[in-house]
């Protein structure tokens, strides 16, 4: 068997995973709304309507025209006290949660398995490294944002800087503990035996061997980045209350919440799904990946 | 006679489909008589294993039995349910593990496990218990039984453990004892006196033995009948005198043959040849000191080793785990630097080089590991591993993937193996694509550390053969590290004799196996399992 067909074996496997595919139908039918957001939502959703303010769901609005003709508009999830449309918002909200989501993945994955990897190989480097992650770990997301928000404004990358920033050094201690292990392999020492510099080292025969757990743990960080971007914006230092996000959907509504739920419930559920099928898809990805996992099976 | 303890009739084992074969096991019979041990031989995956497993009931859930009976005291236990066999196990038939570090219960005190399988099995009061432990304990030998009783497994050397597992093992006198290659995780003089404990105790109490090891030697030492396993089936079965000396099917012929024998081969070595390396004094203690407490006390692995290895020459160095072998060769290989001492690689000291001054040295001396499993990058072709030293030193790609074909078959594999990956090959045939990479940098001193010790004897024996060929055929230097002194006596022309880091003998290995000066020495040849036994005599190489 090469490796091209190990490949699709691993392919294969995970096609046949029912967890899996439940959780990349769910997050791919998620990703296609935030991709369509403009085509799907029927109506602006930053437009303020002071005269059809805190509607239940599935209420009608005849808009007239600036022609005259009139237009009726279907409110499927009601609208929020400002009179703006849940759905719409809801739907424009998949692109702030998934854009966090994948960016804080990408960028703690990335500059955690550069560090990482210097510190496990380059053992000079490793205490002082380490002690430093040790202490960025002790900073709280919520904590930092605030004080990048106050520091700039509240916006996009704000929110992501106050993300990966603690998310960084669990993917160092992952990464480092996979090198210092497999820095003892013979296959290393062999390499190191025939003369092989160490940038060339580090990149053939230590770093294919982090990529599968950290894979794993790219989709454990993404479901918990879109779930801090929630709680940022709902607690009000994440995205600006404008742009529609999940999390501001959320804030907004809850003054009325026990009057008017729906307008907590809805965005509620969407992050719990798009939470539950990227964790689905890193629980199969794992199952997959772990040699030691795929034995219990 | 009298009615055998087990008796196996056509035991068939099938493993789960798709498979190297279909069963683990096919129609093997054998019976063990009460008091007698039968040596059951085979090379990894013959099924020796599964054997054991099958009669104490602990088959893994892949694997089933398909056929036959395991009768136990003409019980069938293939037939027993959960609950039956928990109460025939420990008390008819118990089981010695080959890793007693593994098989004791790491966090339970050594004398609170005994005491677990007597307030399973008996109604004893827990002095009755105390006192049977304590008597056990004696039985095996253990000094200071009330200090071994309240101690943790890890606080006991391995011979110890082993004894604590034989006294679990048979503190209810089963019937049956068996014991699945119980020495091989063992230093050769701790093994030597495990074997002689397993006799006294079996004669003593006329336990029936089933005894599962590959090494022909620990059969000469023990065995009243033999068994020889292969690919699942029983090839041949008869007295140990007969087996070993008249052996009936050319596998069990072959694997005897490729014993090697304890009797050091003759060689002349020209004593002009040049000295490629040179120790002196060299000395490696691991630091225990980290980044808060850099001065902390160290452990002394290696200490005032000085040799030197000729070109055409092949130096041994033999001793038990622990004893500095595999710290010598790392350091000589600079895969580990020297705490002290001049490492001489013709004139020039590389025991205090940098790494980037090391590089252009590194192609003089390569490393051959242990385990092929793990020597081999298994994301990586055979001819990616081969290639990157010569690419490291400037060859073009074109070049070396010619050179790599070209070694290949140097060592006798099919030049077409270079786009495979290493999981397509078998232990032995990785530990030849590792000596084709040593090779490939042309390197002047090859270390071989245990590179055969992980090998069946049959593939051991061809390994060895090749490993000799090369260094003759290139005129190489060889620093051969091993623990199993028949292998040293077939490949070394000289030998050191390491004990805890320093070396106590060292000379001709001819003149060292015959006449050992150092008690340690003595006590390793004493140790040699069957070394009453003349291995090899007849196939030996002129």
């Amino acid at each position: 068997m090469t490796i091209a067909s190990r490949r699709e074996d691993a392919l294969r496997r995970l096609a046949h995973n029912p967890t899996v595919v439940f959780g990349v139908v769910i997050l791919a039918l998620i990703v296609a709304m935030g991709l369509c957001a403009p085509w799907l939502a029927n109506v602006d959703p930053a437009a303020i309507d002071p005269a059809f303010r805190n509607q239940t769901p599935g209420a009608v609005e005849t808009v007239r025209g600036d022609d005259g003709s009139k237009v009726e508009v279907r409110h499927w999830m009601g609208t929020d006290s400002l009179g703006r449309d849940i759905a719409s918002r809801v739907v424009y909200g998949a692109r702030a949660s998934l854009v966090v989501g994948i960016a804080v993945a990408v960028l703690s994955v990335s500059i955690g398995l550069v560090v990482g990897l210097a510190a496990g190989y380059l053992r000079a480097l490793d205490g002082v490294v380490m002690r430093l992650m040790d202490g960025l770990m002790a900073i709280p997301a919520i904590l930092l944002a605030i004080a990048v928000v106050s520091l700039s404004s509240a916006g996009l990358v704000a929110v992501i800087i106050a993300i990966v920033v603690p998310e960084v050094p669990r993917v160092v201690r992952l990464v480092r503990s996979i090198v210092l292990s497999v820095r003892e392999e013979p296959y290393v020492e062999a390499a190191i035996a025939v003369g092989t510099p160490t940038l060339p080292l580090v990149i053939r025969h230590i770093l294919p061997n982090t990529l599968p757990p950290l894979i794993v743990q790219a989709t454990y960080i993404c479901a918990s980045a879109i779930l801090i971007e929630a709680i940022l914006s709902f607690l009000g230092v994440g995205i600006p209350a404008q742009t529609p996000t999940w999390g501001n959907i959320m804030a907004e509504g809850r003054t009325l919440f026990r009057v008017y739920p729906h307008n907590i419930l809805y965005p509620g559920i969407f992050l719990a799904l798009t939470v539950l099928a990227v964790n689905l898809l890193g629980d199969g990805l794992r199952d997959t990946l772990d040699p030691r996992m795929r034995m219990r099976l | 006679m009298s009615a055998p303890v087990l008796d196996i009739r056509g035991l068939t084992i099938a493993l789960p489909p798709g498979g190297e074969r279909a069963h683990a096991v096919s129609g093997a019979s054998l019976t063990v008589a009460p008091g007698e041990m039968l040596c059951l031989v085979g090379e990894s995956g013959s099924g020796k294993s599964v054997i054991a497993q099958a009669t104490m009931g602990l088959l893994p859930p892949v694997l089933r039995a398909t056929a036959g009976q395991v009768l136990l005291d003409g019980e069938d236990v293939l037939a027993a349910g959960e609950a039956r066999l928990r109460a025939l196990r420990c008390t008819r038939m118990a089981m010695v593990f080959q890793e007693p570090m593994t098989a004791l219960n790491p966090v339970l005190r050594c004398g609170e496990q005994i005491d677990e399988v007597l307030a399973i099995h008996t109604r004893m009061t827990t002095a009755e218990r105390r006192a049977c432990t304590l008597d056990v304990l004696g039985d095996v030998h253990l000094p200071d039984p009330e200090r071994m009783l309240a101690s943790f497994p890890h606080q006991l050397s391995g011979g110890q453990r082993q004894r604590i597992m034989i006294a679990m093992a048979l503190v209810l006198n089963p019937h049956l004892l068996i014991a699945d290659e119980p020495t091989t995780a063992l230093d050769v003089t701790t093994q030597a006196q495990i074997l002689a404990l397993i006799r006294e105790l079996q004669r003593k109490h006329r336990t029936g033995v089933l005894f599962i090891t590959h090494d022909f030697g620990v059969v000469a030492e023990i065995a009243d009948r033999v068994a020889v396993l292969r690919h699942g089936e029983v090839v041949e079965v008869g007295s140990a005198g007969d087996v070993l000396s008249r052996p009936q099917h050319d596998y069990t012929r072959m694997l005897i043959d490729a014993v090697p024998s304890l009797v050091p081969r003759h060689r002349v070595v020209a004593s002009d040849a040049p000295t490629v390396v040179a120790t002196r004094a060299l000395a490696k203690t691991y630091g225990r000191g980290g980044w808060w407490r850099r001065s902390a006390a160290g452990v002394v692995a290696a200490t005032d080793v000085s040799l030197a290895i000729r070109r055409g020459e092949t130096l041994g160095i033999v001793g038990e785990s622990g004893s500095g072998k595999s710290t010598v060769a790392r350091c000589i290989a600079r895969l580990i630097e020297p705490t002290s001492g001049v490492i001489a690689l013709d004139g020039v000291d590389i025991a205090t080089l940098g790494a980037e001054a090391l590089r252009p040295l590194r192609r003089r001396i390569q490393i051959i590991f242990q385990d092929p499993y793990r020597s081999l990058n298994p994301r990586r072709t055979v001819g990616e591993a081969i290639i990157e030293g010569p690419m490291n030193y400037g060859v073009s790609r074109a070049a070396a993937l010619a050179n790599a074909r070209r070694l290949l078959e140097l060592v006798r594999l099919d030049s077409g193996a270079i786009d495979r990956y290493p999981h397509q090959f078998s232990g032995g045939q990785r530990q030849r694509v590792c000596i084709a990479r040593a090779l490939a940098i042309e390197p002047e001193l090859i270390i071989a550390d245990e590179a055969v010790s992980a090998l069946d004897v049959s593939v051991q024996a061809q390994v060895l053969a090749l490993l000799d060929e090369i260094r003759a055929r290139l005129n190489l230097a060889m620093l051969f590290i091993t623990h199993d002194l028949r292998v040293a006596a077939q490949v070394c022309d000289r030998v050191a004799v390491m004990q805890h880091g320093r070396i106590v003998e060292h000379g001709p290995i001819a003149e060292v196996y015959a006449n050992p000066r150092h008690e340690y020495t003595k006590a390793l040849l004493a140790a040699a399992p069957g070394r009453d036994w003349n291995f090899g005599a007849t196939s030996r190489r002129p």
